[in-house]
């Protein structure tokens, strides 16, 4: 499913160049195996060896709320996977895009907008916080826009 | 032969009345507990009984055979609290009982007696505490019986006293309601939507505390002015085997308002008679005393857990 | 030192250092830049009071970590603020050990074992009295003073504006105190409650209510949060959802349905900046280390803003809406309160 052009998406400035690559891709792809492309580019040479083995083998869902969008995606031998839809995940995150890009810029915390329910986390809270102190070392993952000199 | 296992009635963590409280110590004073420990740990604010009140009443209980140690309150915000506690360790014909550091500092250089909420939770930190001249340590609830015995050896026990000649007894928390935890914040008075300061001293009318439920109806917890405790009554009386292995002497009975001088006869004929464990913990479980048994704290788990059946 | 005694009359007593969290290499720098005097870390292990997965430092992280702020002249403390264990305290000693090899500012510890260690093997060492240690009077702070010389203790958050102001006239050392962040509302270091539930406190495991022991259910009126199976909350669907740290839950006492014990709100004490000043409270400290990069940077820019304005013109300072809106966004159950500092309450 595609969103809708609302006046909101129009003000913002270009996709960076991989995300414009991948939603070029995405009527043909599944958006889990999108996912894990964009994970295994953007968060894999970052993530350090120690939390990469804690986070490995668990399927985590990630719901984008307004996209009415769901993935499932797995840290497995190394790499970032699809994962197969059936069973239950580890983890399920859901929030909206915008929530999610928020996080991703390092503009917001994942605690803050748990408390307004604007980020819901279930299943294994003890993995989803490991993730969540993972990625808030690692930092900002997308740089969008990006800043000019 | 066993070592006997001396029992110690641990302070009034409620507050009642002041009749009430005579005519408990008055059953204490005929009952086989060892050691009786006074004061008002709990809130400075409770005035049924004053500093002279408690020595009275230490007097009469030391004149009927029973060791008196006077406690200090636990959470000191105050110069008058302060005041209080100096006023404590300043009487030497009564052990104290340290219920904060700045306790510690008063008693330093004297034989006494560390609470349960200074914070020991190993060898070295009762070899600090022992410098000072500690010669009895009442363990944090929390600890397991396999710590206590790390932290004072049966074998080879940490050496307190003045002289440091003196090897520390271990006493544990055996029965009654766990002081699990202090607040500044009154829960008795905000339940009741009183101001701390106003509070007409409403946690009167609860002798075993204010039981709380969680949102099935389970009891949790027990609110004790600024004192929270558990709902379940911690209980050891099938542990006592446990407790010479881990080198305790001594085993505190926190007061309860019913059936509190049965629990000391039973504690009594199971730990230094041939009563039968499993009977009296029977027996115990049928006073239906609120909230439950439980004992998990003495095995490393959690302190709700309750003993196997 | 500051010499507290004299500092209730003086006119311009030297603004509190700005003590900030860091969980992670990325907060402290991020901290720094923004204008932390100091920011305080704990390694990745039981030695600290926020034991979480994913957070803390290892050693080249801490080492990073202390010459970016040192490059700065800013300082790094290190939190070793648990109860060093009955089974194994050596790991505790070793920790003290790391510390002092990396040249940390000071050491911040509770247990009388581990200042004693510190103390004795490493004896240049700055120590800190950490919150859990309980300390809420003059005379436990002297305790602490004289037996392992510390050189500034931390507060418990229980008392109140006049007490800790009698407090500071008192002690022979520095005294730090909460500025923000989430309340504990049980005196710390003296709080069994995580154990009781789940054997884990942050006493003997540097946590409370881990997650580990969380389990969220769906049921028909909503969700349930769980700790070891203590029904710590239950959540309409579209309620807003709390960490159920077990203090902050929602329990029945006599029929009534509340939080019993204290609703999920934060500490803010921003406007009492001129009178802790004035008080000579040495440095305000930050509470999160649990908390993102970003929460860590904006908190630590509005009170760089606060204190810096507070020191120029004590008489005029006022709270400037901007931070308040600043911290409110980041704050645990959107409230602000004074916490035990005010006592609404008392």
């Amino acid at each position: 499913m595609t969103p809708s052009a609302t006046p909101s998406h129009r003000v913002l400035p270009p996709l960076p160049p991989v995300l414009r690559e991948l939603v070029a891709r995405l009527p043909v792809h599944p958006p889990s195996h999108l996912l894990a492309l964009a994970l295994e580019r953007v968060l894999r040479p970052r993530l350090p060896a120690d939390a990469a083995a804690r986070l490995a083998g668990h399927a985590v869902d990630i719901e984008v709320r307004d996209f009415g969008l769901r993935c499932r995606v797995t840290l497995r031998d190394g790499h970032f996977r699809s994962a197969p839809a059936s069973g239950p995940a580890t983890l399920r995150i859901a929030a909206d895009a915008a929530s999610y890009l928020r996080l991703l810029r390092g503009d917001d915390d994942a605690d803050r907008l748990f408390f307004e329910r604007a980020l819901v986390m279930e299943g294994d809270t003890e993995y989803g916080l490991l993730l969540k102190n993972t990625l808030d070392a690692i930092g900002p993952l997308l740089h969008w826009p990006l800043r000019r000199a | 032969m066993t070592t006997r296992i001396s029992l110690t009635v641990g302070p009034v963590l409620y507050y009642w009345p002041r009749r009430t409280l005579l005519d408990f110590y008055a059953d204490v004073a005929d009952s086989a507990a060892d050691t009786v420990v006074l004061g008002e740990v709990v809130c400075a604010r409770r005035h049924e009984m004053r500093h002279d009140d408690w020595l009275a009443l230490a007097r009469e209980l030391a004149a009927c055979g029973k060791e008196v140690v006077l406690a200090s309150q636990v959470l000191l915000e105050s110069d008058a609290d302060l005041r209080g506690m100096r006023r404590l360790a300043q009487q030497d014909a009564f052990r104290v009982e340290a219920g904060d550091a700045s306790a510690l500092r008063a008693l330093a250089g004297r034989p006494f007696v560390l609470g349960p909420h200074i914070n020991i939770y190993s060898e070295p930190a009762l070899r600090e505490h022992a410098r000072l001249g500690a010669v009895r340590w009442v363990a944090p609830v929390e600890l397991g019986l396999d710590a206590l015995a790390q932290i004072n050896p049966p074998q080879a026990p940490v050496q307190g006293g003045p002289a440091a000649d003196t090897p520390i007894a271990t006493e544990v928390f055996a029965f009654g309601r766990l002081p699990l935890a202090f607040s500044a914040r009154c829960f008795t008075a905000r339940h009741l939507h009183l101001n701390k300061d106003e509070c007409a001293f409403r946690c009167i009318e609860h002798p075993d505390g204010l039981q709380l439920n969680t949102g099935d109806g389970t009891p949790f917890l027990a609110l004790n002015g600024i004192q929270t405790q558990s709902a379940a009554q911690h209980c050891l009386i099938g542990d006592a085997a446990a407790l010479r292995r881990a080198g305790v002497s001594r085993a505190r009975l926190s007061p309860g308002a019913h059936h509190f001088g049965t629990v000391i006869d039973l504690f009594e004929r199971v730990y230094n008679g041939d009563a039968d464990a499993h009977d009296a913990a029977a027996t115990l479980a049928a006073l239906s005393l609120p909230g439950g048994l439980v004992n998990g704290f003495a095995h490393r788990r959690a302190g709700l857990e309750r003993p196997p059946a | 030192m500051t010499s507290s005694p004299a500092a209730s009359h003086v006119a311009s007593p030297r603004p509190p250092r700005l003590v900030c969290p860091a969980g992670s290499l990325r907060a402290l720098t991020l901290a720094i830049d923004a204008g932390a005097d100091a920011v305080y870390i704990g390694l990745k292990d039981a030695t600290n009071a926020r034991n979480f997965a994913g957070l803390n430092f290892d050693i080249a992280q801490a080492r990073e970590g202390i010459a970016h702020a040192h490059a700065l002249g800013r300082e790094v403390l290190m939190a070793l603020n648990t109860f060093a264990d009955a089974h194994a305290p050596q790991r505790w000693w070793r920790a003290v050990d790391a510390a002092a090899g990396l040249g940390v500012d000071a050491l911040i510890c509770a247990d009388t074992a581990v200042l004693a260690y510190a103390r004795d093997h490493h004896p240049q060492l700055r120590l800190h009295l950490s919150v859990q240690a309980s300390a809420t009077t003059w005379e436990a702070i002297e305790f602490y003073r004289e037996r392992y010389g510390i050189r500034r203790a931390v507060l418990p958050r229980v008392l109140t504006l006049a007490q800790v102001e009698q407090l500071c006239r008192h002690s022979s050392v520095e005294i730090e105190v909460f500025g923000f962040g989430s309340l504990c509302v049980m005196v710390e270091g003296r709080c069994a409650l995580s154990s009781y539930v789940t054997g884990q406190s942050p006493n003997t495991a540097g946590v409370c209510s881990p997650p580990s022991a969380v389990r969220w259910t769906d049921g028909a009126d909503g969700v349930d949060a769980r700790l070891n199976g203590v029904l710590i909350d239950r959540y309409a669907p579209d309620e807003a959802r709390g960490y159920p740290t077990l203090c902050k839950g929602r329990f029945d006492v006599e029929g009534t349905r509340d939080y019993a014990l204290e609703e999920p709100t934060s500490l803010n004490t921003l406007s009492l900046l001129p009178r802790l000043t004035a008080m000579g409270v040495a440095a305000i400290k930050i509470e999160g280390r649990q908390r993102s990069p970003a929460y860590v940077e904006q908190v630590t820019r509005v009170w760089r803003a606060a204190i810096d304005a507070c020191a120029a013109q004590p008489a005029r300072f006022s709270v400037q809406p901007q931070w308040t809106t600043t911290l409110g966004r980041w704050s645990e159950g959107q409230q602000h309160t004074l916490g035990a500092y005010d006592r609404p309450w008392r």
